[in-house]
């Protein structure tokens, strides 16, 4: 027998307390704005998956960086043209996947006779800027943890998804009242 | 390592991982009306989801790394890792859920807000000790599941828990909310 459950839980608890209490200062942000979210549920629907998204892409980018660190075909510089093309083609399926699942929201909040009070344009640049804005930042986080967990001699498989699925939470609720601000509605 | 194969693989994953996020988002706003009546309710969703993932994709992995050492496999599923790896799990997601409550309540201070404490804790608890359980037997039945047509579980066990998680998540935060909003 190699794993005991009270190694596990000490193992797990100090980085899930730090990510819980981030995740925390997310819900108030929540709550601070509840009024506007109820007022637009549709954004309601978006929220997970805005998060999702983000982390998603953000643990996918981490998880090849490791292994492309460990097999030695990605080096240790910004320079790299395997993370770069790696950082792109992130970016590039955040647009794609961004675009199709607010649509798809919109249009599903719709038939399910949800209150909308905004117009189709409005809500995919809203759902659009967000994702871009935060997929930009996952993918550099991403990057930058990966390089430096790998340089500290940590295994960046442990530690660059709950980084990353963290930050995104985060600031994806950040960055979607932000937007919510800049489109004015 | 090429960009067009991680579009390939990927993005069809992502997509219906962000389907299965909209199922999750359409729970939330079908909460609309017990947010409002469960004041700071909405704070500790984040958190509860977050925690969920974070527990079971590491109790996935870690299976996953005891099927490549040879520890566990189809035929030698219950055997005393395995049990510790469960046990581990669910200590983890009652502490856990104790301490989000814990931590909502405390931090409101700072926003001049309060929330009822003993609500919320009992909300978290019960939302996130169902949901445990539940994803829990979820992650051991795929990681069977796995073993026994002979997959990588390490490809599979992520995204799958992700997109269950956040549903099954959000739908004990719904019910347990229902139930204890019944009471106040």
């Amino acid at each position: 027998m190699i794993y005991s459950w009270k190694k596990i839980v000490r193992h797990g608890l100090p980085l899930l307390t730090l990510c819980i209490l981030i995740e925390i200062f997310a819900g108030q942000i929540l709550w601070s704005n509840q009024q506007k979210l109820m007022l637009f549920p549709i954004f309601l629907i978006s929220i997970p998956v805005i998060n999702g998204v983000a982390g998603n892409i953000g643990s996918i980018l981490g998880a090849r960086l490791a292994s492309g660190l460990h097999v030695g075909t990605i080096e240790l510089t910004i320079k790299d043209k395997n993370m770069q093309k790696n950082l792109a083609t992130s970016l590039f399926m955040g647009l794609i996947t961004y675009s199709t699942l607010a649509i798809l929201i919109y249009y599903i909040a719709d038939v399910g006779s949800i209150e909308m009070n905004i117009g189709l344009i409005e809500f995919v640049s809203i759902v659009l800027g967000t994702g871009v804005l935060l997929i930009l930042i996952i993918s550099f986080v991403s990057v930058f943890t990966a390089f430096l967990s790998f340089k500290k001699g940590l295994d960046p498989d442990d530690v660059v998804a709950p980084v990353v699925t963290t930050v995104g939470d985060t600031l994806g609720i950040v960055f979607l009242f932000l937007l919510i601000g800049v489109v004015g509605i | 390592m090429y960009a067009k194969e991680m579009l390939k693989q990927s993005l069809p994953l992502l997509i219906v991982c962000g389907l299965g996020a909209i199922i999750a988002g359409n729970t939330l706003s079908a909460m609309a009306n017990i947010l409002q009546k469960i004041p700071g309710l909405i704070i500790i969703i984040p958190a509860v989801i977050a925690l969920r993932g974070n527990i079971n994709t590491t109790l996935g992995s870690r299976l996953g790394s005891a099927y490549h050492l040879g520890i566990i496999d189809a035929e030698n599923m219950w055997n005393d890792d395995l049990k510790q790896n469960i046990i581990g799990s669910l200590v983890l997601s009652f502490l856990m859920s104790f301490i989000i409550g814990v931590l909502a309540y405390v931090t409101s201070f700072l926003f001049h807000v309060q929330p009822d404490p003993f609500i919320l804790i009992i909300i978290v608890i019960i939302a996130g000790g169902i949901s445990g359980l539940i994803l829990t037997f979820l992650t051991i039945i795929i990681i069977y599941l796995v073993f026994r047509r002979g997959y990588d579980p390490d490809n599979i066990t992520g995204p799958a828990l992700a997109t269950f998680g956040d549903i099954i998540t959000m739908l004990c935060i719904f019910g347990s909310a229902v139930f204890v909003g019944g009471f106040v």
